[in-house]
């Protein structure tokens, strides 16, 4: 009999004992992915989210980074003007390549055509836009004709209808964006004559007026010069044009990132809590079961076991239940974050963007290994202390 | 046999009275027509079949407990799968949950039916693999 088989039998054997164990491991290794998931799936939304924005620097009016980080994040409403004049000020900056402004038209409250409660109407300039067109080269092959919208992941065309109606205007929606897990995804994106064109109807038809001025707008996306640094260009549109706010794209959301970073620490604190908990249980289950088998281990010795293979049947013991549990529990965890993202996300208010499979995998492995470590440092004394027994003394006992 | 007749039965269970608790009839929400009326939307309408479903589950969950003979674990492994079945695709595919992305309906009782009926088709095949290799019990 090898020693995979003992460790197989002596597990059906003391069914109690691995059962407590298995739990114990599976909610550990369920706890760190779930908890890492979670943490993992709201950086990687806010990553997506900023590499959608597609803008080196974002200018907003003086005052309005909060609520620009609060629209962009989690699809709060917000009102932010500025003249369209501060565009050639901000272009004129130098290292600045290219400027587009944005207008943030307003917010449609339980649109039908949109799954999130609240929808954001976005206006963007095809002449100068930088950050809508690559994707519409790449999925349509051409710019946004006018009545013609792109949306989010979360606008979709009502069930048997043929537009999108907003403000009685109806819009033929070509298209949508990825799935960002940030405000992006209930964000519907058309150019300047279509939003004109909405205004116009809604003098007539709506319920309420859009007022349009094409004199205002909410944003500017800015480029900046290949070789330039960023940064400065930034504090240089702070100096050169007054009443405005730049913020660099990699620093948006910071106060969010922070929050993430306590977050962390706080589970990284729990965890090893758990963990260290869970070493002393196991611990001391197996110490238990070490004075339990003290006879049983003797006769395998008499029988002519070595105290190596004594060793390893009792490490293949623990390993092949930790091996089972921590699987089971990462399955368990990884599937109930997968289909649950969505509560996760609107309980929570967190961005929310299920992982890469290559970082999903590896937070896996660390699952394992983590529980792997767990097990094998509380059962590695007894375990070595049960193989080195004498077996006449233990016997005679 | 028996453990997963006892888990095949608190699923069953969970099918049947989670749902009840998650649609937007429950929180409130209907549709109203134009003459006024109000009808529930169709997650009310999954809830109701998945009590039809989770109950007929329960009952195969139940026998799987009592049963000893082979053959009758073989073919309560197989209802359970298609039950199992039908508890995902009432939501996703016959029936269907509202859009709203913050309704409790699509947030929490979809995703929750598919991880059930998806623990109940994996009990029943554990139970039909146990059944077609495991020896028959004596009566």
């Amino acid at each position: 009999m090898n020693s995979i088989r003992l460790a197989l039998k002596n597990i059906k054997g003391t069914s109690f004992r691995s059962l407590v164990i298995f739990l114990c491991v599976m909610g550990v290794a369920g706890f760190f992915l779930s908890t890492t998931l979670i943490l993992r799936g709201t950086e990687h939304s806010l990553n997506v989210g900023l590499e959608r924005l597609g803008a080196d620097i974002i200018v907003v009016p003086e005052g309005a980074d909060t609520k620009l980080e609060s629209a962009l994040l989690m699809g709060k409403p917000t009102e932010i003007w500025m003249p369209r004049g501060i565009m050639e000020q901000v272009a004129a900056v130098p290292g600045v390549e290219k400027v587009s402004p944005q207008v943030f038209l307003s917010t449609l409250l339980g649109a039908h055509c949109c799954s999130a409660s609240e929808m954001f109407l976005v206006v963007f300039d095809p002449e100068t836009d930088f950050t809508i067109r690559p994707f519409l080269e790449e999925e349509l092959g051409r710019g946004l004709g006018r009545g013609e919208v792109i949306g989010g992941r979360y606008v979709f065309l009502p069930p048997g209808d043929k537009y999108i109606y907003v403000y009685a205007h109806p819009l033929t929606l070509v298209g949508n964006l990825e799935k960002t897990g940030t405000g992006l995804d209930q964000t519907m994106f058309f150019t300047v004559e279509t939003a004109q064109d909405i205004a116009l109807t809604s003098q007539t038809k709506a319920v309420e007026v859009l007022n349009f001025d094409s004199n205002l707008i909410s944003a500017i996306m800015v480029k900046t010069a290949p070789g330039t640094d960023p940064h400065e260009v930034a504090f240089d549109i702070r100096m050169d044009v007054a009443g405005v706010e730049s913020i660099e794209t990699p620093l948006l959301f910071g106060q969010y990132r922070n929050q993430l970073t306590g977050m962390l620490w706080g589970f990284l604190v729990a965890l090893g809590i758990g963990w260290g908990l869970s070493v002393a249980l196991i611990g001391l289950v197996f110490s238990m079961a070490a004075n339990e088998r003290r006879r049983e281990i003797s006769v395998l010795r008499a029988l002519g076991a070595t105290r190596s293979f004594v060793f390893r049947s009792l490490l293949a013991e623990v390993g092949l239940l930790t091996l089972g549990a921590s699987l089971l529990g990462i399955l368990v965890a990884a599937v109930a974050i997968y289909l649950l993202s969505d509560f996760i996300s609107t309980s929570m208010e967190i961005p929310f963007l299920f992982p890469s499979w290559g970082s999903f995998l590896i937070l896996c492995a660390i699952g394992i290994a983590l529980a792997l470590g767990m097990v094998i440092l509380a059962a590695l004394f007894p375990a070595l202390r049960m193989s080195r027994q004498e077996p006449a003394l233990a016997m005679r006992e | 046999m028996k453990i997963l007749g006892v888990i095949l039965l608190l699923l069953a269970l969970t099918i049947t009275i989670l749902p009840q608790y998650n649609t937007c009839a429950h929180e409130g929400k209907f549709i109203t027509l134009a003459n006024g009326k109000t009808i529930e939307m169709k997650c009310s309408w999954t809830a109701r079949a998945e009590i039809a479903v989770g109950s007929t589950l329960a009952v195969v969950g139940l026998m799987m407990i009592l049963s000893r003979r082979k053959e009758s674990g073989i073919f309560l492994a197989i209802l359970g799968i298609v039950l199992g079945v039908f508890v995902i695709l009432l939501p996703t595919e016959m029936i269907g949950v509202c859009t709203r992305m913050a309704a409790s309906c699509k947030t929490l009782m979809k995703p929750a039916l598919i991880g059930l009926g998806s623990g109940a088709i994996a009990v029943s095949v554990t139970a039909l693999l146990l059944a077609v290799t495991g020896k028959e019990k004596e009566a």
